[in-house]
């Protein structure tokens, strides 16, 4: 790409794509704070990770953002006394997911604000092109 | 000596229309050096044509993605970035296009 306002474009499409899929893992990591198995003393669901990579984009030679890799995290379930549910073991025990709704929100914040940055530096480099054409008018 | 500025200003704005990426047309890339004094060997029709045809096919990729956003296909976000991509290149043809005729009206205006 020979246009350095239209690489950063893409550049910047790239971090927005990125941020998607991270908002992608939040609602799921929050949509399955309660999920559990159904059999007595099964795992429940499993916080989802997500990591970013920056790549070198061949065909317009500059570094772009990319989901580098879908994790599940391996920090242990929080035990719950439930000796009705039908997950419970012979104690009475429920494994539930290790999802800390804090951190969900807190993550979903940031994947919003990196969002917003990523698009006003859009919005800047588009704005910088029509500087540029507005030039040829009268 | 304004005739040879008119000709020079419709050349500078057939190269700039050139390197706007209308010169992988066929018929244009053999005459990228011609200069004042030579005839252009390139009517302002080609080159209004050529950057039209980058115009509008940046106008169909917006098109196409619309369609997609709207099944559902593409994110909110590639639909809108094709959308202001194309309206970009056609402000950019328009304005080309602008700056070319008033190239030429000026000289047509000529008094011999």
């Amino acid at each position: 790409m020979a246009d350095p306002l239209k690489a950063a474009l893409a550049i910047s499409g790239s971090g927005i794509e990125a941020q998607t899929h991270r908002m992608r893992i939040v609602s799921e990591n929050i949509a399955n704070a309660n999920s559990t198995g159904n059999t007595p003393g099964s795992d429940p669901y499993s916080r989802k990770t997500i990591t970013f990579a920056s790549v070198m984009d061949r065909a317009s030679g500059v570094a772009k953002v990319q989901v580098s890799h879908f994790g599940v995290d391996r920090t242990g379930y929080i035990n719950q006394y439930d000796p009705s549910h039908i997950a419970a073991d012979e104690k009475g025990m429920v494994k539930m997911p290790n999802v800390d709704m804090f951190m969900e929100i807190a993550d979903m914040r940031e994947t919003v604000r990196t969002y917003e940055a990523n698009m006003q530096a859009t919005k800047q480099a588009r704005e910088m092109i029509s500087m540029s054409i507005d030039l040829m008018r009268n | 000596m304004s005739a040879v500025m008119g000709v020079s200003s419709i050349n500078s704005a057939i190269s700039a229309a050139r390197s706007m990426g209308v010169e992988d047309a066929v018929g244009l890339s053999n005459d990228a050096k011609s200069n004042v004094g030579e005839t252009a060997s390139v009517s302002f029709k080609d080159v209004l044509f050529d950057a039209g045809k980058d115009m509008v096919g940046s106008v169909q990729k917006a098109e196409a993605m619309s369609i997609k956003g709207i099944k559902g296909e593409a994110s909110a976000y590639d639909v809108a970035s094709a959308v202001v991509e194309a309206e970009q290149s056609l402000k950019m043809a328009v304005a080309v296009r602008d700056k070319i005729v008033s190239a030429y009206l000026e000289i047509s205006r000529m008094q011999i």
